[in-house]
């Protein structure tokens, strides 16, 4: 099952996809995190290093192409590429697509990259791309089948505005998705529930609330991984509620 | 499959073992390893043989690196070294098809993973090997023999890495060498369609797309792989014009891909029928009336060319599509190609490139044209290329294009005749007659020319 987790920047999006892939880690799931959104970190948030990205091998690969020999095809190569850019953390794999292209013509390699990513996310049971607003990242490269587009929001009402937008978005670039839902990330019990039933209004299903959450802040505040996060702390235990409910979604 | 302890299959194809569940890493990014198909003569292959040379999976630790080779030796009377590199290619698959064995790229940066749970059913290389046996057979009816050996320890690894390097090096010294006129297969990509929808990129052994991606060695390995893919074959058909590059099979794909847009396509010239542009090539040459040479200028130059605009505003008036007289959309890969642009007098008609690109393909450039083209430094504008080029002595101030065709190689006259005879009467009604034959812009390749007296 493939999870994407877009919304603004500054929603708390990469802490939400963090913490999924946490929640169902924990519940026994074989997951890869891919990290598409080159503004934030969802490596860092993980507590993992990147070695080299997608971007970065798909620059190289257009440098090289030219000097491959007749019998070395860059298709297999790309495929080899991106299986040794995985992180292999220890209860998860994780993928980072690095930064947007230079200039040129990317066609060739987006395309089979696409064909690589799709088949090797075949291989984990769920799929967790932390992907931006723009959803650049999934039109062009990483995939155009999702099957539940996690929207997070602020406490706004033009947050929520946002995820409707987003839905048009993914539409008009045909990525397919079968389930939309809004997060509210960072609710009080003041925003909580004018929020929801704002979204009701507007024909969005809410996966889940996520509460605003002091221990969130702090590691935030000290740069550390959010999986050092107790378990049993507001947001986590929120977001293993979404990540149940993303399962019944993508069911 | 009998006797293999895990199961064989199309599904396991794709299949990525996780570190957590990973058995053994058999070469790879931190170790080392090759695979290597060699055609020998029967009496070297001992039939459905499988050696191990080093330790087999139940020897080896759990969570171990080893370094890995694998080689196989195939016989049949129909089998031809050229096959090589094709059967080779295959390995990637067929090793893919066994559940619990991963098995990424190809020759001297392969990288294989056996899992645990293939392990604990007591998964083996010779299991390993005797798919492959199996599996060559029955893919490929003119292998009439085959042996298989694995090697996994350190010093086997080596000597079989460095002999595999020596086969490679010789394979790609042929595989270059392929022209158009070797293969019957030519390659089409429509990728860039969905913003030039009358674009169709026809790839060819000297011609690859536009974007440089797509040569014809990857065609056809884009065709196997994905044959429903973008990329599809355009077989050649008759040869129209062995010099500008027209086949029929060109022209006719071409007008049906395009809609009927495209009626005809020459590969190696700028004028009548240019290939299309996309969008996304790499350079673009174009035809300088003002001297009649050739300028060429890649992305990658942000300065102006000779016309006074730079490479950006050119490329939006040639691409999306259409074919734009004078102008052609190229690969940087093409500029080292044997025929590059032959229909126009190929290097001897280029005056301008940026000195970057120049650098860049300078094996290519024939040593006595290097210093006949002007660069940005020596040519800014039509006047002071011009006075380069009269400085320079460039062959396009003598009218290149007929010494050009005058000394098209013999393989490829621009017209031929078995033999032309014309008979002569030297007399009529018993009184010489004078006359005079002109030929107005002919093109005629005779080898030799006989004039006999009429018996």
């Amino acid at each position: 099952m493939i999870v994407a987790v877009s919304g603004k920047g500054g929603t708390g999006k990469t802490v939400i996809a963090a913490l999924l892939v946490r929640c169902f880690t924990g519940m026994g799931r074989e997951v890869l995190a891919i990290d598409a959104d080159p503004d934030s970190n969802l490596a860092e948030a993980l507590g993992v290093e990147v070695e080299r990205t997608l971007g970065e091998i798909r620059e190289e690969m257009l440098a090289k192409m030219e000097s491959l020999p007749p019998g070395v095809s860059w298709r297999t190569t790309l495929e080899y590429e991106t299986h040794r850019a995985i992180v292999e953390a220890e209860d998860f794999d994780l993928l980072s697509m690095g930064r947007p292209e230079g200039q040129g013509c990317y066609c060739a390699v987006n395309h089979v990259l696409r064909q690589i990513i799709d088949t090797l996310a075949e291989n984990y049971e769920v799929v967790v791309i932390d992907t931006e607003a723009g959803l650049e990242h999934l039109s062009r490269r990483t995939t155009q089948s999702v099957d539940v587009m996690l929207v997070v929001t602020d406490t706004s009402k033009r947050g929520i505005t946002t995820a409707l937008r987003i839905k048009e978005l993914a539409e008009e670039l045909s990525i397919g998705f079968r389930k939309l839902a809004v997060v509210i990330n960072r609710a009080t019990p003041e925003t909580e529930g004018r929020l929801q039933e704002y979204a009701e209004e507007l024909g969005l299903e809410v996966a889940g609330v996520v509460p605003e959450d002091a221990q969130v802040r702090e590691l935030d505040l000290r740069g550390e991984p959010l999986l050092k996060l107790s378990e049993d702390s507001p947001a986590a235990r929120a977001v293993c509620g979404i990540a149940r409910k993303v399962m019944e979604l993508g069911a | 499959m009998k006797d293999i302890p895990v199961d064989v299959g199309l599904i396991y194809e794709g299949e990525r073992i996780r570190k957590s569940s990973m058995y053994v890493d058999l070469a790879g990014p931190k170790s080392k390893g090759a695979e290597l198909l060699l055609v020998v003569p029967p009496e070297e292959v001992e039939d459905g043989r499988v050696e191990v040379v080093g330790p087999d999976v139940d020897q080896m630790e759990e969570g171990g690196r080893y370094p890995f080779g694998i080689l196989i030796k195939v016989a049949g009377e129909k089998l031809e070294e050229d096959l090589e590199g094709v059967f080779e290619r295959k390995l990637h698959y067929f090793c893919n098809y066994i559940q619990g064995f991963m098995h990424l790229n190809s020759r001297d940066i392969i990288w294989c993973r056996i899992s645990k749970d293939a392990a604990k059913k007591g998964l083996k290389l010779e299991h390993v090997g005797k798919v492959l046996v199996n599996l060559y057979k029955s893919e490929f009816d003119v292998i009439e023999k085959i042996q298989v050996t694995f090697y996994t320890d350190e010093k086997a690894v080596d000597e079989h890495i460095a002999r595999a390097r020596e086969v490679y090096e010789k394979r790609d010294a042929r595989a270059s060498a392929i022209k158009d006129e070797d293969v019957d297969v030519f390659y089409s990509c429509l990728l860039c369609q969905s913003f030039a929808p009358t674009h169709v990129c026809a790839i060819t052994p000297s011609r690859s797309g536009g974007c440089g991606a797509v040569t014809w060695f990857e065609g056809r390995a884009a065709v196997k792989v994905d044959p429903s893919g973008p990329i599809g074959e355009i077989p050649k058909g008759e040869v129209i014009d062995p010099v500008k590059g027209e086949y029929s099979g060109i022209n006719e794909y071409v007008r049906e891909k395009s809609n009927g847009t495209i009626e005809r396509v020459y590969l190696h010239s700028l004028f009548d029928y240019p290939h299309t542009s996309c969008g996304c090539f790499e350079a673009i040459a174009f035809y300088i009336p003002e001297v009649d040479g050739i300028g060429i200028v890649h992305r990658d130059f942000h300065g102006v060319t000779p016309f006074g605009i730079p490479f950006s505003t050119m490329a939006g008036q040639v691409g999306g599509g259409v074919q734009s007289q004078g102008f052609l959309g190229i690969s940087i890969a093409y500029l080292r190609s044997p025929k590059f642009l032959q229909g126009d007098g190929g290097w001897r008609r280029v005056v301008w490139m940026p000195a970057q690109l120049k650098e860049r393909v300078r094996s290519a450039i024939p040593e006595e044209m290097y210093e006949k083209i002007a660069t940005e430094n020596e040519a800014q504008d039509l006047e002071s290329l011009r006075s380069f080029l009269e400085q320079k002595q460039h062959p396009v101030l003598e009218g290149l294009k007929r010494e050009e065709e005058k000394e098209a190689p013999e393989e490829e006259p621009a017209a031929t005749m078995p033999e032309l005879t014309v008979p002569v009467q030297a007399t009529a009604a018993g009184a010489p007659v004078e006359f005079t034959i002109t030929f107005k812009n002919a093109r005629i390749y005779a080898e030799k020319v006989i004039i006999r007296r009429k018996e």
